[in-house]
């Protein structure tokens, strides 16, 4: 009975009603970023069909799924393919069409994405090195498409939302705990007294590094400090949303230094991190940049240039009832 | 979701990369010891008639990069041919530059003492491959 107990309160905390507007923008970021990643920071993967097939040496996965050895035809199929599709579900959430397809559409396309996102990322790792930011992010792909096509400025809370911006967080806070268990585990305990960022700065490190190099207790300090706070992430779901805010916050700024020091960004997990955010104010921001925020007003209008059937009321205390949505869970 | 947290759990206490998505998240997860030396690999080429000249080793250059080269490394000394792929693939990725007629791998090493660089690089030539 108390594991089942405790399985029952995990799925509770899981499914707790989350604003779907958040979840929303969360989906278009995901999705935005697909494109930035493929065509602009991880493009890795297109330059291997210039590469002999020799070279490739294929993850478990690749093995166990008959994926093929990476042609410039099978790069440009992952590639323009996840492309397509991430343009194709952020068009749908901002224009929301009506009808049933649209509804059918958007999860269909989301899963299609994130496989073909998911190939091309074995295509990159798959000749001698894994990067591991990218776990969180492959976990949003999976689970946003579960979220079904919602409005940007629906007023509702829904389970759904809760369990995609949940499942996300899960994934950002595993990262962080795993990465120290894994500084544990190949480095063993001394990892925090060696010289491992010493290696990174002499490797990659920028000017604003460099003058470590001299004071070699500020890169100790710091691989004691990363251990302790990788190792503590866990606790930001136990603390008030307020501290919980600010821990985000803290590991912007980590990634901020670790970013001007040796030039290193983790950026699929930067966007990670937005599941934690109150990102529904974004949609309600441009709205009362339309007019005045009224306290308890009328419901707001729509923005101009948006047709008014696709937007009436979304924002009001007791919205137009939404169509809903099957959800795969 | 409990599927993958118990998959992502046993990847990191027993996994490997190979295991992606669900290997350990390893970067930068060895320690290095303060006193040694902390190598790079890195590629020369050369043109006919010219001399070596150090060359990309990005995978916009060669389709592949230095940190998945040195994941390769020993199958390059065992197949110094493959420096020949890169030639090849640099080629395609670049066909208005000149064809490399050679290429070397070497490593750079940095020696370390208590966690300082020395100031010293030793380079040393680990394979070769003419066209």
């Amino acid at each position: 009975v108390g594991p089942v107990r405790a399985l029952q309160r995990f799925s509770a905390w899981l499914h707790a009603p989350l604003p779907e507007s958040r979840a929303a923008v969360f989906a278009v970021a995901v999705y935005a970023f697909l494109l930035l990643d493929v065509l602009y920071l991880h493009p890795i993967s297109s330059y291997r069909g210039a590469l002999d097939g020799a070279w490739y040496q294929p993850l478990l996965v690749g093995r166990i799924l008959p994926l093929p050895v990476p042609t410039e035809t099978v790069v440009a199929v992952s590639m323009w393919g996840s492309v397509s599709g991430a343009l194709a579900a952020v068009a749908l959430l901002l224009l929301h069409p009506p009808g049933r397809w649209a509804r059918v559409a958007f999860p269909v396309l989301g899963w299609v994405t994130a496989a073909l996102w998911f190939e091309f990322q074995v295509v990159a790792f798959s000749y001698g090195k894994v990067d591991h930011d990218r776990f969180g992010y492959l976990l949003a792909l999976c689970v946003v498409p579960a979220l079904g096509l919602v409005r940007l400025r629906s007023g509702r809370l829904s389970e759904n939302a809760g369990w995609v911006l949940r499942t996300v967080q899960l994934g950002v806070i595993a990262t962080y705990f795993y990465a120290a268990f894994a500084k544990l585990r190949f480095g063993g305990p001394e990892w925090v007294n060696s010289a491992t960022v010493a290696r990174a700065v002499i490797r990659r490190g920028t000017e604003l590094a460099e003058p470590l190099l001299q004071m070699p207790w500020t890169l100790v300090a710091t691989q004691w400090s990363i251990v302790a706070f990788e190792l503590a992430a866990p606790l930001v779901l136990l603390v008030s949303e307020r501290w919980r805010r600010r821990a985000v916050a803290g590991w912007y700024s980590f990634h901020a230094v670790t970013y001007a020091m040796i030039t290193i960004a983790f950026w699929p997990h930067l966007l990670c991190l937005l599941a934690f955010l109150p990102l529904e104010r974004l949609v309600r921001l441009r709205f009362a940049q339309v007019e005045p925020p009224p306290r308890t007003g009328p419901a707001l209008r729509p923005r101009p240039y948006r047709s008014p059937e696709t937007a009436s009321g979304q924002i009001s205390p007791a919205p137009a009832p939404v169509p809903s949505v099957p959800a795969g869970r | 979701v409990v599927v993958v947290a118990v998959l992502l759990t046993l990847g990191t206490w027993v996994g490997e990369d190979d295991h992606f998505p669900f290997g350990p998240f390893r970067m930068y997860a060895t320690a290095t010891t303060p006193t040694g030396a902390v190598s790079v690999l890195a590629i020369e080429v050369r043109m006919p008639g010219g001399p070596w000249r150090p060359a990309d080793l990005e995978p916009h250059s060669v389709g592949i990069s230095r940190a998945e080269l040195e994941g390769q490394f020993r199958r390059v000394v065992a197949e110094p041919e493959r420096l020949g792929m890169l030639a090849d693939a640099h080629a395609r990725l670049h066909p208005d530059e000149r064809r490399w007629e050679a290429v070397r791998l070497l490593r750079v090493g940095r020696r370390l003492v208590d966690g300082r660089p020395t100031g010293s690089e030793q380079r040393t030539v680990l394979a070769q491959w003419a066209r």
